[in-house]
């Protein structure tokens, strides 16, 4: 390695292909992912996120959610995703394409969100989330700087948490949401893929006998009956 | 390592480039020291979700980006930076060039860093991971990097040998690759985003190049320099070391998707990481085949350095396994997967450091450490801290990883199930900070103590301020 050039052109061109080959390649399949459109219902999947659940998925990743939270349903023999009720099919680049930041996250302390809002058998309403988010839970952290403690003036605020037991705020005072806490509860409920697209249903098992050719054609039937 | 064994290596390329080269081992181990307290924060809130996490600067998201940005920012490169410029001006035979530079950049490195981790705690992380530094201050960081790199490229081209040798290979590597990684990840992740999953993608090169690219061969520059020099033989296979070094370089960007396993992301990017991942295994054979003289050998530095060898094969062992899509589904989002990276990048890159910091600083300074027996404690408190940490958090995630597998056990259960044995891995950041603590005060001292012997050209009790005796040198 005594030429210098050499070895900086080496070192360059190593770079330059790792970059070539994982960021453009995967830029070029799934770069110009545009949405699916369903003619049954004449309307496109993903659904763009309404602006308050944009700014929401802004608080959730500034406070860190990703670091206990996934929010990728893996495919149906991988793990117990599917299992636990965390998305009848698996998650699909598609499903992210109108996301500011998606937050995939790389760790479960907590359950996966994907679908929160769709949870099977019963999805967490707002006031859940926010007492949640305000009280925490043995398994929660607390986020009381999220909330506001303040004298009722007047009428009391129709966003004002309903709580009970130790937490009753004192007489005269109410606990109320900043707008961070709305926007992410928002983000929160408007966590539901539910929409089934060509690429998201499994592959079908290939069969035991060695008939293999066959082996395609229900999936091709399926996408030919949603359209 | 006897006083008279230092004293009498001590070159000019050393009594030159002290100064600047103090200035980042002692930033090196001020983040060190930080570091820990943030693991500790971040690891008690594991297991107790409320400590601190009322703060809004703390919460737990929070606190494990500072605490992972605080170490790989703060710590790794520092220390990988020092001793790479210093292995690289020693190579060269000639002192360093462009050492204003070094020391500019490194107090705009760790000023951007500072702001940085206060950004983090105010809610300005990017939300990926090894790349949380909010974007206001990355380009800084860029600019302090290439600062401080200048007086290693320098050393490099101006070497008055014309061959070159495995730790020339690495240290040049890492200073050259990482500002190409840094942009072209900040291009397409900060400044224009890429769309939905590919910010993923992008992520995942990222943070696998700063390791495979970065932090890697910093620490493989510092073994291959320390080893022969202690053990005073000729590396052993040495002909393979090229082959070793440019599959590191060509092959280990491509590992990254390995996380990314079963995810919402193209199919071949795991699997191009599984086949890396096992053609990496040449890559670590041939570094213990060079290096395996170290096992066994004498000396403090080159004990650290055989323990983060192992530790480094190790780890690109259990990569490779752990990449299988059969194994990486269980441990896949799992304390395991810290307990890898705990492994790697605390086992492996960090102690190497530490061996190269050991066997530095008596040649920087022209005098043994302040004391002999804070160095043995040292080692002695991190092996078993390390050792600690990785077995609980290795536990955790086995009992996690089974009890996420089975749909009808519930998030309650399994935080009970795994809360013995966080608390060990919280134990076990006590014990690493403890001993961190013993290196950053035997360092002051030592550094203290070479102030006052040269009292004449740096003013008594002041280390940090090379500014001025920068100028004391260049006249």
């Amino acid at each position: 390695m005594k030429n210098g050039f050499v070895f900086f052109a080496g070192l360059f061109g190593s770079i330059a292909l790792s970059w070539g080959g994982l960021v453009l390649g995967s830029h070029k399949q799934l770069g110009g992912l545009a949405p699916f459109f369903d003619e049954g219902d004449s309307t496109s999947y993903p659904n763009r996120p309404p602006g308050v659940a944009a700014r929401g998925q802004l608080v959730y990743a500034d406070l860190g959610c990703a670091s206990c939270h996934t929010q990728q349903v893996r495919r149906p023999d991988v793990g117990a995703d599917q299992a636990r009720g965390w998305g009848e099919r698996q998650s699909v680049a598609r499903d992210y394409i109108f996301q500011l930041r998606p937050q995939l996250g790389a760790s479960r302390i907590g359950p996966d969100l994907t679908n929160l809002a769709g949870r099977k058998p019963s999805a967490p309403d707002a006031d859940d989330l926010m007492k949640l988010l305000y009280a925490g839970s043995e398994l929660h952290p607390a986020y009381g700087f999220l909330f506001e403690n303040r004298p009722i003036v007047g009428e009391r605020s129709a966003v004002a948490l309903k709580l009970t037991g130790a937490l009753t705020p004192a007489p005269g005072r109410e606990i109320v949401p900043t707008e961070r806490a709305q926007s992410l509860v928002a983000y929160l409920l408007s966590l539901n893929n539910t929409y089934d697209y060509p690429e998201s249903r499994p592959l079908p098992k290939a069969p035991a006998k060695p008939d293999g050719a066959h082996g395609a054609a229900p999936t091709a039937k399926k996408e030919g009956e949603k359209k | 390592m006897t006083p008279a064994s230092s004293n009498a290596e001590v070159t000019a390329v050393d009594t030159q480039a002290r100064w600047p080269l103090l200035l980042l081992l002692g930033g090196a181990i001020k983040w060190l020291v930080i570091a820990g307290v943030l693991s500790l924060i971040a690891s008690i809130q594991l297991h107790s979700p409320a400590f601190m996490s009322h703060w809004p600067a703390f919460t737990p998201g929070r606190t494990a980006a500072m605490a992972e940005t605080a170490f790989v920012y703060g710590w790794a490169f520092n220390a990988g930076l020092g001793l790479a410029l210093w292995i690289l001006g020693r190579l060269g035979g000639e002192p360093l060039r462009a050492l204003n530079w070094v020391v500019v950049g490194t107090f705009a490195w760790n000023i951007g860093l500072t702001l940085g981790l206060v950004g983090i705690a105010l809610g300005d992380a990017t939300s990926f991971s090894l790349l949380q530094l909010p974007g206001y201050v990355q380009p800084a960081m860029l600019v302090a990097y290439g600062a401080i790199a200048v007086a290693g490229i320098l050393a490099w081209s101006g070497r008055r040998t014309d061959s070159t040798f495995a730790s020339h290979w690495y240290a040049v590597a890492a200073l050259f690759l990482f500002p190409w990684l840094l942009s072209a990840a900040q291009a397409t992740l900060i400044w224009t985003p890429v769309r939905g999953v590919l910010q993923a993608v992008v992520a995942g090169w990222y943070a696998q190049g700063v390791w495979s690219l970065c932090l890697a061969p910093l620490a493989l520059a510092v073994a291959y320099y320390v080893v022969p020099k202690v053990t005073g033989r000729a590396l052993p296979a040495y002909e393979f070391a090229p082959l070793g070094f440019w599959s590191l370089i060509v092959i280990g960007a491509w590992t990254g998707a390995r996380h990314l396993t079963g995810g919402p992301v193209p199919a071949w990017l795991p699997t191009l990481a599984i086949a890396a991942c096992s053609l990496l295994l040449f890559h670590t054979s041939i570094v213990l085949l060079n290096l395996r003289g170290a096992i066994g050998g004498a000396g403090n530095s080159v004990a650290f350095i055989a323990w983060g060898l192992l530790a480094y094969t190790a780890g690109g062992l259990l990569d490779a396994i752990t990449s299988f899509r059969s194994i990486a589904s269980f441990t896949q989002f799992t304390h395991l997967v810290t307990a890898q990276q705990q492994l790697a990048i605390y086992g492996g890159v960090s102690m190497i450091l530490f061996g190269g910091i050991y066997f530095a600083l008596p040649r920087l300074t022209g005098r043994p450490w302040a004391s002999a027996g804070f160095v043995s404690a040292h080692r002695v408190t991190l092996l078993i801290g390390l050792a600690l940490l990785l077995v609980s958090l290795a536990a955790a995630g086995w009992v996690q990883a089974n009890d996420l597998n089975h749909k009808d056990v519930t998030f309650a259960a399994m935080a009970a199930d795994t809360r013995p044995w966080l608390l060990g891995a919280s134990g076990a950041q006590l014990i690493l900070l403890t001993a961190n603590l013993l290196l950053a005060v035997n360092f002051c001292r030592s550094v203290c103590a070479c102030c006052c012997c040269c009292a004449e050209s740096a003013p008594v009790g002041s280390p940090f301020r090379p500014a001025a005796t920068m100028e004391a040198h260049a006249s």
